[in-house]
């Protein structure tokens, strides 16, 4: 009677002990496999459709050819700002006061132009430069065009004027950044900034993609 | 008999002991330098954390007096960043360098290629979670 139960017994603890080392092999992650450097840099990973990303790429045409590309997930900005505490940055709002704004009251202005109807605010047109300031579907426009240089330069931004109130929405003197971030993550895909000269092209744009194509 | 079931148990042990260890991942520093320098650093991601607590207070307050600001951010940024398992995050290229950072399988990967230089990090987002908890309770603020 003993000698079989002995023997049930060690088959339990070799099917325990096979048991322990497959898991281990399953929840171990094959590290060489991870770390390798060598796979596909433009794969494109489509991301849960609620994330939004905010993409930055800067190009510089030039003799080395240089590239930058930043993919940053709007959630987790708005989750990691909050925790930066440095200089005029606080609790995801950054603090200015008159100086930087040359006694521009930009709240008032805010205002203003958050109450006015849809149409162009500033156009200038001068011999080095075309700058135009507008309002238009919700959404504010800015559009600076140098002439003066040997390849033109432009210059245009597009920001939702909701994005614009959340920026504006903390106190008096502070841009709130998280509320701004947040606002942001609720609109379709759209490009905000566009920067064309003769070295640089930058581009940073809104989408659902968690990488540049 | 007896000598069988010793070594079942200690294999079981080296097993249990084995998964526990590895179950984070491994953070891996890979550098190999032109003129034949190479220096790689595996370390079970599950020991980094423990050896924290080992460590003398006296070791890791000057670390911490410079660290302790960005603790709160390595935290949440670690911790939003394993919502994200595969994310190219940074990419720079130019005629010369490559550099990128992005998260795989849970891992930060950070990769450096320049002329005779190349360094590959990667590091299990848990367990940077797990140091900036363990950082930020020993700091003189918490």
């Amino acid at each position: 009677m003993n000698v079989p139960a002995s023997r049930l017994i060690e088959k339990i603890a070799i099917t325990l002990a096979t048991s322990l080392l497959a898991a281990g092999l399953l929840l171990t992650p094959v590290a060489a496999a991870q770390a390798s450097p060598s796979s596909g840099s433009g794969q494109n990973v489509s991301a849960s459709s609620h994330d939004r990303w905010l993409h930055v790429r800067v190009t510089n045409p030039g003799k080395n050819e240089e590239t930058v590309r930043v993919n940053v997930p709007l959630e987790l900005a708005e989750k990691v700002l909050p925790t930066i505490n440095k200089n005029r940055l606080h609790s995801g709002k950054v603090s200015f006061d008159d100086i930087d704004c040359h006694g521009v009251d930009l709240h008032a202005l805010v205002d203003a132009v958050r109450s006015s109807k849809d149409g162009e605010f500033v156009t200038v047109q001068s011999k080095d430069s075309d700058v135009r300031v507008a309002k238009q579907n919700g959404y504010l426009f800015v559009h600076v065009f140098e002439k003066n240089r040997p390849k033109h330069s432009q210059v245009e931004v597009k920001v939702p004027m909701k994005v614009v109130d959340a920026l504006f929405s903390a106190g008096k003197d502070e841009l709130d950044l998280v509320a701004a971030l947040h606002a942001l993550s609720s609109q379709g895909d759209t490009e905000l900034v566009s920067v064309k000269d003769e070295e640089n092209t930058v581009r940073v744009w809104l989408d659902s993609k968690n990488s540049t194509d | 008999m007896l000598l069988a079931k010793l070594a079942l148990g200690f294999c079981g042990t080296v097993a249990l002991a084995g998964v526990y260890t590895f179950h984070e991942g491994v953070m891996r520093v890979d550098e190999d330098h032109h003129n034949g320098r190479h220096v790689h650093v595996w370390v079970p991601a599950a020991i980094v954390p423990m050896a924290l607590h080992v460590v003398p207070s006296r070791h890791l307050e000057r670390a911490l007096e410079h660290a302790g600001p960005w603790l709160p951010t390595l935290r949440a940024l670690t911790k939003e960043l394993k919502k994200y398992p595969e994310a190219e995050l940074v990419e720079v290229d130019d005629a010369n360098q490559h550099v990128r950072i992005r998260t795989h399988l849970g891992k930060l990967l950070i990769d450096v290629t320049e002329p005779g230089e190349t360094v590959h990090v990667a590091c299990p987002l848990a367990m940077m979670e797990d140091i900036a908890r363990t950082l930020e309770a020993r700091s003189p603020a918490a």
